[in-house]
């Protein structure tokens, strides 16, 4: 400890941030989400979750619109990735700055233009209108569509920058090769690279996923206090009903099954960089 | 390497990612675009050209209050994450102290765990040890966030950097605080820059901690539009939502000038 005084002390701010700023209060909640008011243990809370309809019902929405979300960034995300893995380097750069672009600005305001372009009279309805699948003043905002829409384009950027890292790392003359065997260009994609750059679909599909489950605001935004999912659903029980406890309960499940779907992402993540 | 690419794929790789990127940055051309209407309904496209929502938005005492409000906890922010941030990862980088991987996840694990559950643990430990939500519950908590930024890109610089320009210092006589300042400090540089910008970034912009640790006394920007899109939406929303992104894109214009984008996107 003597040794090394001064890593200790540059790193001391940090430590007692990360304890006191973070880990306390996470282990609060879920401990608080396992207590009776008197102290002793309870799972009553978790058992209200786990028997009402209704909070099942949140549960189900959450795990149905994480796994299409992030099933369709997955299947968008590797052309995507691949196009600009292999793209010039200067236009791999400006790619990836427009692709990151939206990931600096809030959160609020890429929902607002989606309720601009969802909304009725917007864009999307109009076009669904004008092509003759919807009635007039159609709106897609309030549906689960929205939601899956709005999520999409926020957590796209995520899938690919984990797929593009695993497909610049490939060694190119791997792709040559299967070329030269006489693999079409498709086939050899398809064929080599794609399974090569499993561990970055299925890394940035954990991380879509984990994501995903854990926003409220887009959700409640596009889709309304009719359409909750569970981490609005912890919002409203901590903030309109006040009922703490049972808002940690909901804290805690959504935490233990992000926390179930991390490990695989962590030492596949590890794995990928070491 | 064989480059013959069937020019069809080459075509149909084309359309793709241009829809994808129309997709990406639709909604905040949408944003900017109703910003310019003339009318007095949300509407893209907009109908006919007018500053008058920026006036109104300048005009506005609650917007512009707000604002204030959310650069001045940016800017401490940005300060604190990135002295924080930085000591961390020069420790990491080190990785003298024990337990430095258990402490470089735990250090990185608000990057992927629901924010919503720290925010609500934080709001939760706050009002039972410390008292009442202000500025300073909002700081701590937008720190959280955002040292995780700063740890990585000044991890990223220094793993590329020369370890033996540390002990080349130590052997020429410098005592431990002098080769921080004066030899591993200046090559974080490019690492504590990008950090920086992300830290104020995120604070800038951040709605779920705030959402939870705001005082009715203070409301950020995000906060204010979002409770102005759940009530009453007009287009100033827009007009100060392009005013924030505007921001962002003069930011990342000066860190490109200072650093070249490649370090900040990479």
């Amino acid at each position: 400890m003597n040794k090394y005084h001064d890593d200790w002390i540059i790193a001391a701010p940090g430590i007692l941030l990360l304890c006191f700023a973070f880990l306390v209060p996470v282990a609060g909640i879920m401990v608080l989400g396992i207590k009776n008011p008197d102290g002793s243990l309870t799972i009553s809370y978790i058992e209200r979750f786990l028997t009402d309809a209704y909070y099942l019902g949140v549960a189900w929405r959450t795990i149905k619109l994480s796994c299409i979300i992030t099933l369709v960034c997955a299947i968008a995300g590797f052309p995507f990735a691949y196009v600009m893995a292999r793209a010039s380097p200067n236009l791999r750069v400006w790619l990836m700055i427009l692709i990151t672009l939206p990931l600096m600005t809030s959160v609020v305001v890429r929902t607002f233009g989606w309720m601009v372009l969802l909304g009725r009279g917007g864009l999307l309805p109009e076009a669904l209108y004008l092509m003759g699948f919807v009635r007039r003043n159609y709106s897609l905002m309030h549906t689960e569509a929205a939601i899956i829409i709005g999520m999409i384009q926020i957590l796209f950027p995520f899938m690919v920058l984990s797929i593009v890292g695993v497909i610049l790392r490939l060694d190119p003359r791997i792709e040559e090769a299967s070329r030269v065997m006489g693999c079409s260009f498709l086939a050899s994609v398809k064929r080599v690279v794609l399974p090569l750059s499993i561990p970055g679909i299925v890394a940035g599909s954990l991380l879509v996923f984990t994501l995903s489950v854990s926003y409220f605001i887009t959700p409640s935004l596009l889709g309304g206090a009719r359409l909750p999912v569970l981490a609005g659903s912890i919002y409203e029980t901590a903030t309109k009903s006040q009922d703490w406890a049972f808002a940690a309960a909901q804290s805690l499940i959504l935490f233990i099954g992000v926390l179930i779907l991390l490990i695989p992402y962590i030492s596949l993540t590890r794995k990928s960089h070491g | 390497m064989v480059r013959a690419v069937p020019p069809w794929v080459r075509g149909a790789a084309a359309l793709f990612v241009t829809i994808v990127m129309i997709f990406i940055l639709g909604p905040i051309v949408v944003v900017a675009g109703v910003s310019f209407t003339a009318g007095d309904y949300i509407a893209f496209p907009p109908q006919g050209l007018s500053l008058k929502w920026y006036r109104t938005v300048l005009d506005s005492n609650v917007y512009v209050q707000s604002a204030l409000n959310s650069l001045q906890l940016a800017a401490v922010v940005t300060a604190s994450a990135t002295v924080v941030g930085t000591g961390m990862a020069i420790a990491l980088h080190r990785g003298r102290i024990p337990g430095t991987g258990i402490l470089s996840a735990l250090m990185l694990s608000p990057l992927v765990l629901p924010t919503i559950v720290f925010a609500l643990g934080l709001l939760m430990f706050w009002s039972s040890q410390v008292g009442r939500t202000s500025f300073v519950s909002l700081w701590v908590g937008h720190t959280v966030i955002a040292v995780p930024y700063v740890i990585r890109t000044t991890l990223a610089v220094l793993s590329t950097s020369d370890r033996f320009l540390e002990e080349a210092a130590r052997t020429m006589g410098a005592g431990r605080w002098k080769t921080l300042i004066h030899v591993v400090l200046p090559q974080c540089l490019p690492g504590i820059a990008a950090g920086a910008f992300f830290a104020f970034n995120i604070s800038f912009d951040e709605a779920i901690v705030s959402l939870f640790l705001r005082s009715p006394e203070i409301m950020t920007l995000p906060i204010q539009i979002y409770t102005q899109l759940e009530f009453s939406p007009d287009p100033s929303i827009a007009a100060v939502s392009t005013l924030m992104i505007g921001l962002t894109v003069v930011m990342l214009l000066a860190i490109d000038r200072l650093l070249g984008v490649q370090k900040v996107a990479g």
